[in-house]
């Protein structure tokens, strides 16, 4: 009698652990398009791929993140750089699937292209884990990006008129050469150092190349850097103009070519996302 | 015997001391230091590539987020790389002709096994790569045998990128031959499994024919797929290193410095891969070689000249390869169809009549090659190889003269996975048999032995930094 | 048979006291403040005043030079000071925050409805350090011809980061959980203030004469802490019976 008690009470404390599984688990996927990662899957990934720099925790303390400059992010803040969403807002799947495959730009971040997109989903869905965030809340739909209008004398002059007024130019500079009077204050979250960008340098943005990026940077912001969000401030037509005068200053980059290379890589790897599933 | 128990003894402490010391290395190898990436990041396993590596590489050596080029880099980034594998082997061959009282060969000869063990260690190599600069390449590979004389196993400088498009990169130097399954990356170390039959398989009787006229034919054997080559490379893939061709125009001189050849050999491979759902990406491809080697040398006063090959003759391999994964299952697969021209096949001079009914031999081979990994530090491998002739040289030859079943297996663990040092446990038996290969006692009345087996049992520590 | 039904029965009852405290559980979370028996209930409440002090020499305000944008330096002909540290009469400490950081239990509290402004005004901020309760809605309003980015740094809450040009209304937010909040403008970089984020109404920022004022405290042990943004934190601890008025003096030394 004795002995069956013993093994009722060994069930519950099963039952318990089964249901404790369930729960941790519910968090634990990402949809893009029609692909379901996992993040069981993507913590072997992780753990080949990423833990040398973003280490065991998902805190950005790897090994390496003492030679490493940008940080590795830490993912346990639950801050991104590269969202569609609102500034202080959790980004969806499918800007942290773009910022996986992407890569970042003068950073140790490499594009993550080779793997599959089902490993990459599967990657998405393990840095969720790291951060409570993700279980509390859900990220907000994308801000809506109208269609762009055309880049004509009239948008660059508006353009470079909203540059001067919103104090673009205190941290990015007159000339955006990054060297505005506030460039030299700028911390990012954890306190290191971080340098606006120089548009006259002309290499790829964090956030991706096309116009659309752009818009997107300048109207989400990128959290945890100095660069604020200016969905308060500028309208979409506005945030257009900006976009078209900011590619002026990028006087290193041949303009054709770029649109191009864009236009094609947009279609080439994030369109078919959402579009066609595996 | 007490002597090798205490041997045995001395090196189980030894390697006990070795994996329990799992403190970080100060040095670095070459590419993970640079990137700060761990070694698992481009090796499926050390040293094969996954899906990762493999574009790594396709790039020349670039991750594409700007910090490529040297100029980024610490000055004090010396892009260089050791590699070696103190180890214990154990070498044994069977129907080896002794004598049957050993320093009395006038009594008689009899087979016998020859079985030799002891310590040992691998040959050195010295392997820097790197960039140049943005989209320019190099890497330079000093590798010594284990007495420490040294050859060039590889030298190239790699432009990228050519006309911005990852489709033409251009490639000049000693390198390997671009194909799925990569012999330099294998996982087998020992001297019966750490090559690949089909990718250096010259038939029986071509050897015979070689060994008895050895001024005749330089080169033996004729063409290693596994051998790197002099030449230049004309390669591209795309942007995720799925689709991928090379084609690349040879010197026909197996790699051997100072010795043009004045013929030229081709070589073409091409692989595709498709992400299949939550397997991974698989990858299937075909190669072709065709080339041209000499039979006889031009002589002065009786004695060949060397690098004047003349009554060139020709040959060629052509094969499909595939890269096939099941979640932790892996399998590399490779198949080779091989022709050599008869007078190759018979080591005949193109000047001399070719022996009667003698023709061209054909064979084919391949192997299935297993890597079951249970996590980037812990991988089992296994390999099933077959060689099989479709030709021989003669009509009357036995049908299997020359064919080769070789079987592999072993483990490979790496008690530590970051990106400043490699090492790895490295344990494996090989088994090769060659039909009807061993040497014929001098009393037989036929010209071919029994089959020959050869057998190694291999542990060592294989690492980089 | 009878052991198998002990075993299911045990077995499900566990699993449903599991639902049942992981619901429990998140419903705590969402509704921080939705019950509140100790504001409804003042009667015999007890008052805490007092005040903060710095002791030792007094530090002198250093300059903050706004020449980097023309319009800040527009809209002040009196030098601007910083109010990292601001004292009064004997030592009297100013924008020292004083609450109860223990001692409340599992009371919780409803956040008022009226929203407190934190205003941007002559390229500082107005007031340097806001008190606010959490889910309290907060107001950021520019009155600067200028434009200023609004950028909270906080390690508990969402980070977020808002440009604000002249002229537009005021922007709405909130935080969810306790917290002192550092609050920059990265465009102007002397501009820094504080946010100070509460669960309960019991804390007081402390004025040009370092006194403070917390009201309507329900009898208990409590450990009061006073923040000070350059100086740090000191503790004390304190009971208080029902109607009593309770007087505490914290000395920052420097």
């Amino acid at each position: 009698m004795k002995h069956n008690r013993m093994r009722a009470h060994f069930a519950g404390i099963l039952v318990l652990l089964f249901a404790g599984v369930g729960q941790v688990t519910f968090a634990q996927e990402s949809h893009i398009g029609g692909l379901t990662g996992e993040a069981s899957r993507g913590k072997k990934l992780y753990r080949r791929y990423c833990v040398g720099c973003h280490g065991p925790l998902g805190d950005g303390r790897g090994e390496n993140a003492p030679w490493i400059d940008p940080k590795p992010r830490d993912f346990v803040t639950g801050t991104f750089k590269c969202r569609s969403t609102p500034t202080g807002a959790l980004p969806t799947d499918e800007d942290l699937y773009k910022s996986v495959t992407r890569g970042f730009v003068n950073s140790n971040m490499p594009s993550w292209l080779p793997l599959t997109r089902q490993q990459r989903a599967d990657l998405v869905a393990y840095v969720k884990t790291f951060s409570s965030s993700f279980r509390e809340e859900k990220p907000p739909s994308p801000l809506s990006m109208p269609s762009e209008s055309a880049a004509n004398q009239q948008s660059i002059q508006s353009g470079n008129e909203l540059y001067q007024k919103m104090n673009c130019w205190s941290c990015h500079g007159k000339e955006g050469r990054g060297d505005g009077p506030s460039a030299q204050t700028l911390v990012d979250n954890r306190g290191y150092p971080i340098p606006p960008y120089d548009f006259s340098v002309g290499t790829r943005f964090k956030c991706g190349e096309s116009n659309q990026d752009l818009y997107r940077i300048l109207m989400t912001g990128l959290d945890g850097t100095p660069m604020p969000s200016f969905a308060n401030g500028l309208t979409p037509a506005q945030a257009w103009d900006v976009v078209h005068y900011i590619r002026t200053l990028q006087m290193n980059v041949k303009r054709k070519k770029q649109t191009a290379e864009n236009e094609k890589k947009d279609g080439g790897e994030s369109k078919p996302v959402g579009a066609q599933p595996e | 015997m007490l002597l090798r128990l205490r041997a045995a003894v001395i090196f189980i402490l030894v390697l006990g001391v070795v994996l329990s010391v799992r403190q970080p290395a100060h040095a670095i190898p070459a590419f993970a230091r640079k990137y700060d990436l761990p070694c698992s990041a481009c090796h499926e396993a050390w040293p094969k590539l996954n899906d990762f590596g493999i574009a790594f590489r396709d790039r020349g050596y670039q991750l594409g987020n700007e910090k490529d080029s040297p100029i980024w880099q610490n000055p004090s980034y010396w892009p260089i790389t050791f590699r070696i594998t103190p180890e214990w082997h154990r070498e044994s061959s069977s129907n080896q002709v002794v004598d049957t009282v050993p320093g009395n060969p006038a009594l008689g000869q009899t087979y016998q096994d020859v079985t030799t063990h002891g310590f040992d260690f691998s040959g050195l190599d010295i392997w820097a790569a790197g960039t140049l600069y943005k989209d320019i390449s190099f890497s330079v590979l000093p590798s010594a045998d284990s007495s420490g004389s040294f050859h060039f196993e590889n030298v190239f400088v790699r432009f990228d990128n050519l006309f911005r498009t990852r489709w033409l990169n251009l490639k000049l130097g000693k390198f390997e031959l671009d194909n799925l399954v990569s012999e330099k990356r294998m996982l087998f170390l020992s001297s019966n499994g750490g090559f690949y039959q089909v990718y250096h398989y010259t038939p029986f009787r071509e050897v015979q024919f070689r060994a008895s006229n050895p001024p005749i034919v330089q080169f033996n054997p004729v063409f290693g797929i596994g051998d790197n080559q002099l030449g230049v490379e004309l390669s591209g893939h795309s942007e995720n290193s799925y689709a991928r061709y090379s084609v690349a125009l040879l010197s026909s001189n197996e790699g051997s410095p100072g010795l043009p050849n004045r013929t030229y050999d081709g070589w073409a491979s091409f692989n595709q891969g498709f992400a299949v759902g939550k397997l991974g990406v698989q990858r299937v491809g075909a190669f072709a070689f065709f080339g041209q080697r000499p039979t006889f040398f031009n002589t002065s006063f009786g004695s060949p000249v060397l690098s004047e090959g003349l009554g060139n003759k020709s040959l060629y391999r052509a094969g499909l390869t595939g890269l096939f994964y099941i979640k932790k299952v892996d399998f590399s697969t490779v198949f080779v169809h091989g022709w050599d021209n008869v007078f190759l096949g018979t080591g005949t001079a193109a000047n001399a009549p070719l022996p009667v009914g003698a023709r061209g031999p054909t064979w084919n081979g391949g192997f299935v090659e297993t890597h079951f990994t249970y996590s980037p530090q812990l991988v089992f491998v296994q390999r099933n190889e077959i060689v099989r002739m479709s030709r021989q040289v003669f009509r009357t030859d036995p049908r299997d003269l020359g064919d080769i079943d070789a079987f592999s297996f072993g483990l490979r663990y790496y008690p530590f996975m970051f990106s400043r040092a490699g090492l790895a446990l490295h344990t494996e038996y090989s088994l090769v048999r060659s039909y009807k290969s061993a040497s014929p006692l001098p009393t037989s009345t036929s010209p071919f032995g029994p089959d020959l087996r050869s057998s190694s049992v291999f542990i060592g520590l294989d690492f980089a930094f | 048979m009878r052991t198998r039904i002990n075993y299911l029965q045990i077995g499900v009852t566990a699993a449903l006291v599991l639902l049942t405290a992981h619901g429990a559980g998140t419903r705590t979370l969402r509704a921080i403040g939705t019950s509140s028996e100790a504001r409804e209930d003042t009667s015999g409440a007890a008052t805490l005043s007092g005040i903060v002090k710095l002791e030792g020499s007094q530090p002198v305000a250093t300059r903050i030079n706004m020449a980097a944008d023309p319009a800040c330096l527009k809209m002040h002909s009196a030098p601007v000071m910083s109010e990292e540290v601001a004292t009064g009469t004997n030592g009297a400490l100013k924008d020292a925050i004083v609450y109860i950081s223990d001692g409340l239990g599992n009371r919780t509290f409803d956040p008022p409805t009226e929203p407190v402004v934190f205003e941007q005004k002559g390229c500082t901020y107005n007031p340097h350090i806001l008190g606010m309760r959490a889910r309290q809605t907060l107001k950021v309003a520019n009155s600067d011809p200028t434009t200023h980015n609004i950028h909270p740094a906080p390690q508990n809450n969402r980070e977020w980061n808002l440009s604000q040009p002249p002229g537009s209304s005021p922007i709405e937010e909130s935080f969810a959980r306790e917290e002192i909040i550092p609050v920059k403008c990265n465009v102007h970089p002397w501009m820094k203030g504080y946010i100070a984020v509460f669960k309960h109404p019991y804390f007081a920022i402390t004025s040009k004469d370092g006194t403070f004022d917390l009201r309507n405290v329900p009898p208990g042990e409590y450990t009061i802490e006073t923040w000070h943004e350059k100086y740090g934190v000191l503790t004390q601890k304190v009971t208080l019976e029902t109607n009593q008025t309770r007087t505490l003096e914290f000395v920052f030394k420097r």
